[in-house]
């Protein structure tokens, strides 16, 4: 009998184990097809019948994606939208978190559910007046404009900062203010480095959105100072406006790169961050 | 006592000042300002307009385009989140104890979901692509086609969701979380109790996880219904040149958000695009209110217990 389960337990692990397999395999094709791609020449990418792995793997293309649109130039543009953004968004956040977790105020619930409900509210329905508005004012194409845009934070990373502070015993402050220590000393020396995690999931998150955000850029910069997501986005284009694929997908993996080099590097603790803080109650 | 009160108080909006200043700013004015301009007749250059009260959200709710494009993403998005939501479920159902290469299958299946959508796009655009196209390769070699199809020129409504499909990595994440809050001794007790796979699912797995699964299922409505670059960068047509909204993507992809934009940057039709937000707001608000309400009926709950 037991031996009969231990079997059958073993042939579901195998079942499952093929099952995952068939998945990342599925998940692994497109980024394949992406990389086999960046390797072609032009001739290659239209032959007829396709051809799937080039015969002479062009490295070449990656020189030309980086040379042919001044990459640097808009890569230090992403970047610093990106660290614009993700700054005030982590203390934004930690801050309003902090403040659901710990105070007790008669209109705090309220004010929550204001926050919670934020997330209904289309993107577009904020960007496009705030694009007018700001225009008109004469503050389009600034970059520092997303240090404001950050200062908010986002109400997924408020939730999941107001859990990891909940989990933190109240008799940790109250010691430390009985010694009469204010309340930033306190949230700064105890509270703060207390929800590392938090902010590691809330840093990736905030610098991926604003990394990977197209609608703002496209609106609020212009020219020179856009950023990496709308250059690529057009794709690029030789003199007669053929779009080159082989170049193009060069450019998406150096586009990427950060995003994989900072989610790789810190995926344990991002991930196993997100399921416990962030979703439980 | 009273001092306490009022110190708590000041600090609770002191820390809240980032917050509550970015949301009167950068939320509650525009949405204000919007409002305000959708009741008029207001263009990019107009030095003069009036109120003209509702009469742009007559015009957006009788043109048959619009009302298509309307249906078109409520369509998308359904079939965007039931499908998302299913991938992620079988998913972490897999994962979800002893499996050897836990984390590292967990890593590479959620990992689609951090790349920026317009690296997706693209990538989907050559991966679907019919000449080009490795998806076509893969299922001619395996003998499942016969001859290469032309996904995106066929199938757009269907390619953007298979994008949507490869990157549901976040439902993922959230299942995942949810059953590890489901106590290990029911499923004990259960099996001691002679329940098979199928019964624990039923009884125990899928009741427990049913909140985390509604949840899912609304924040994945509203984010669904605001798509809008994906049509876009994966447009059939081939040659754009440097413009991405030069080209307006077929019918079948063309949603809401997409018109507004067009409208409102493209055409300089300030007060009808954002007409166009404002009622896709609306039916995103009625949507969420409706499934809250229904969410009543679905989700498991441990009311009785708790009292």
């Amino acid at each position: 009998m037991a031996m009969l389960q231990s079997q059958r337990m073993r042939l579901a692990t195998a079942v499952k184990l093929v099952v995952l397999i068939i998945f990342v395999a599925i998940f692994f094709l497109p980024l394949v097809s992406m990389i086999v791609t960046s390797l072609k020449t032009m001739e290659e990418l239209f032959k007829y019948p396709p051809i799937v792995f080039p015969r002479n793997p062009q490295w070449g293309n990656y020189v030309t994606a980086w040379t042919m649109v001044r990459f640097g130039h808009f890569l230090v543009n992403s970047l610093t939208i990106s660290i614009f953004y993700t700054v005030p968004c982590i203390f934004g956040s930690c801050f309003a978190g902090y403040a659901f977790s710990r105070f007790r105020v008669r209109e705090k619930s309220g004010i929550f559910m204001v926050v919670l409900s934020t997330m209904m509210i289309p993107q577009m329905v904020t960007i496009i007046p705030l694009y007018i508005l700001i225009s008109k004012i004469g503050l389009a194409d600034k970059q520092w404009l997303w240090l404001l845009f950050g200062l908010q934070g986002t109400p997924f990373l408020i939730f999941l900062f107001r859990q990891y502070f909940s989990t933190i015993p109240i008799s940790f402050e109250e010691s430390a203010r009985l010694d009469g220590a204010g309340r930033f000393r306190i949230f700064f020396a105890i509270m703060f480095p207390l929800v590392q995690t938090a902010v590691i999931v809330a840093g990736i998150f905030a610098f991926q959105w604003s990394w990977a955000d197209y609608l703002q850029p496209v609106l609020f910069l212009k020219g020179e100072k856009v950023t990496l997501a709308v250059k690529l986005a057009i794709g690029y284009t030789d003199q007669k406006e053929n779009v080159l694929h082989h170049i193009g997908m060069a450019g998406l993996l150096y586009y990427t790169a950060p995003i994989i080099i900072i989610f790789f590097a810190l995926q344990r603790r991002f991930i196993a961050g997100l399921m416990s803080g962030g979703l439980k109650g | 006592m009273g001092r306490i009160k009022a110190e708590n108080r000041r600090s609770f909006y002191i820390f809240l000042a980032p917050w509550i200043a970015g949301f009167l700013a950068f939320q509650l004015a525009p949405i204000g300002w919007g409002l305000l301009t959708s009741l008029t007749n207001r263009m990019a250059f107009s030095i003069k307009w009036k109120f003209i009260g509702l009469k742009n959200y007559e015009s957006v709710l009788t043109n048959p385009d619009v009302l298509y494009a309307f249906m078109i993403t409520f369509v998308y998005a359904l079939l965007h989140t039931s499908l998302a939501i299913l991938t992620g479920l079988v998913i972490a159902l897999l994962l979800e104890r002893k499996v050897p290469g836990r984390g590292v299958f967990r890593t590479i299946l959620y990992f689609p979901y951090m790349l920026p959508l317009v690296a997706v796009g693209w990538i989907f655009k050559i991966f679907l692509d019919r000449d080009t196209g490795f998806l076509n390769e893969v299922l001619v070699r395996l003998g499942l086609l016969k001859e290469a199809v032309p996904w995106l020129q066929k199938y757009p409504l269907q390619s953007i969701l298979a994008l949507a499909l490869w990157q549901s990595g976040w439902s993922l994440v959230i299942f995942l979380g949810g059953l590890a809050t489901v106590p290990n001794e029911l499923y004990e007790a259960a099996t001691i109790d002679g329940a098979g796979y199928g019964r624990r699912l039923r009884h125990i797995t899928l009741p427990l996880l049913s909140p985390f699964i509604f949840f899912q299922f609304v924040a994945s409505m509203i984010y669904a219904m605001q798509t809008f670059i994906q049509p876009y960068l994966m447009n059939p047509k081939s040659h754009r040149g440097e413009n991405l909204f030069l080209e307006t993507p077929p019918r079948e992809t063309f949603f809401v958000m997409a018109q507004a934009y067009q409208q409102v940057i493209e055409k300089h039709r300030f007060a009808y695009g954002i007409s166009m937000l404002w009622t896709l707001f609306a039916v995103v608000l009625i949507i969420t209110v409706i499934f809250i309400r229904l969410g009543g009926f679905v989700v498991y709950t441990e009311v009785e217990e708790k009292r």
